[in-house]
């Protein structure tokens, strides 16, 4: 039976597959009460870029890495009787991994006076970021939870509220020093707390 | 339709709130010890303990002459302020059964030669050499420096500033000179700074001191009084930022 713009979600079920900018994810999503669905589901984003990060005035090559796998349960609660397409979006996640990483490579053949080192000699230089823990999410949701049939595509757009990240420099060889630029770093990345979620679900009505 | 609409901006006032540059004043700090076995060649005046004179030359001779730079990695070796220090190539280590020895000869205008055989050992990183030059003629012994005395222990922490880079911060290692400020007397050795660290029972409280080092040719001073147990002093290191 085909559900009306009024239709309450009470008892509906649904699975959903999705893609955005948390990674891909699956959920099942299962109305509680008439106006509010509640969904758990679980996201993964492995990332991994060359050469997306530069320090001005010092050529190198970066590897960039972001792992950011989460589990969570949301609430979807629909404000407004006839306007089926729009939910408000709360809940909560736990980021058992939430790491981005990011490693400089000196890529100029550099001397040492007449000596010319060896990558070995010359080293990297990691900076490190770790958001785990729990994160609570906000946002909006558009499009109905519940397929009128059996499938439909909706849209999340949201963010999460990181833990304060633990970021840390490590470095080896000549750049083993810059260990001493962890304080400095882990004050410019202290606000980089929002992880926005702009997402697309794919739903399949059980 | 309002609430929409606010909701939307927030998040992304939200979102923008992060917005400060993650490599904000982060400076890349580059370490100077890429020479791992150093020699540091004090030259002085046989006759009164000061600087060798300025005429002086340095001749690295023996087997192992080919692997031998100056702390810079500079192949071009020569004494500056009487002081230069020399080193193995990092390639090359020396064994325990097998030390690595060179030939240090001095010449100077007015001055008698001399020699003196450096021996780089596999458990000694750091050595000082000290040669007195004795002026051509002269029958009088080189003067002797007495030790300087001791005082409670002084942490320094220097660091290498880049004036042309200011991106770039330099942590020396290197061997550490030190008079007393506004004396003419001959500087003294104070103890080799590891990576920019030096920790020293050589400074009096309330003295002024002179601190010099020579690195690639070039010599450095900068002077601070001693009122606590700690300081952190910036040395313009211009030789150590030729990247």
């Amino acid at each position: 039976m085909a559900q009306s713009n009024t239709e309450p979600i009470l008892n509906q079920k649904s699975i959903q597959l999705n893609l955005g900018t948390q990674g891909i994810g699956a959920e099942f999503s299962y109305g509680v009460l008439p106006n509010l669905a509640l969904r758990a589901g679980a996201n993964f984003i492995p990332f991994k870029a060359n050469d997306i990060f530069k320090i001005s005035g010092f050529n190198s090559t970066s590897h960039v890495s972001a792992d950011f796998y989460n589990a969570h349960v949301l609430a979807d609660f629909r404000p407004f009787e006839t306007v089926a397409w729009l939910r408000i979006v709360g809940g909560v996640g736990y980021f058992f991994k939430a790491n981005g990483k990011v490693r400089i490579i000196p890529s100029d053949d550099y001397k040492y006076g007449d000596l010319v080192l060896t990558d070995d000699q010359i080293g990297y230089v990691d900076l490190n970021v770790d958001w785990k823990g729990v994160a609570p999410y906000i946002g909006i949701a558009l499009a109905r939870t519940f397929p009128l049939g059996k499938f439909n595509v909706n849209l999340d757009l949201g963010t999460y509220y990181l833990s304060k990240p633990k970021a840390t420099i490590i470095g080896t060889g000549l750049l083993e020093g810059n260990s001493s630029q962890t304080q400095q770093f882990q004050s410019n990345i202290k606000d980089y707390r929002w992880l926005p979620v702009l997402q697309i679900n794919f739903n399949y009505k059980l | 339709m309002y609430r929409i609409k606010l909701s939307v901006l927030a998040l992304v006032l939200l979102t923008l709130s992060a917005c400060k540059k993650p490599t904000e004043n982060i400076q890349i700090v580059i370490d100077t010890d890429v020479i791992k076995y150093t020699a540091m060649i004090n030259v002085t005046d046989g006759t009164n303990g000061n600087a060798a004179p300025s005429n002086a030359v340095i001749t690295i001779s023996g087997a192992a002459a080919a692997d031998i730079y100056e702390l810079s990695g500079k192949k071009d070796i020569h004494l500056n302020a009487g002081m230069v220090t020399i080193g193995l190539h990092p390639n090359v280590v020396p064994k325990a059964s097998e030390p690595i020895k060179i030939t240090v000869e001095i010449t100077a205008s007015g001055y008698n030669k001399a020699a003196k055989e450096v021996v780089f050992t596999a458990d000694q990183k750091q050595q000082v050499v000290d040669i007195s030059l004795i002026r051509t003629g002269s029958t009088t012994p080189p003067v002797v420096t007495p030790p300087p005395p001791v005082y409670n222990t002084t942490s320094l922490t220097f660091t290498g500033r880049c004036p042309s880079r200011p991106d770039i911060q330099v942590r020396p290692s290197v061997y550490v000179y030190f008079r007393k400020a506004g004396t003419s007397a001959p500087f003294q050795y104070l103890d080799y700074m590891d990576k920019g660290y030096i920790s020293t029972k050589l400074l009096a409280l309330n003295e002024t001191y002179e601190f010099q080092i020579v690195y690639g040719g070039e010599t450095y001073k900068i002077s601070q009084k001693i009122e606590q147990t700690s300081y952190n002093l910036t040395i313009d290191m211009p030789a150590a930022c030729k990247f």
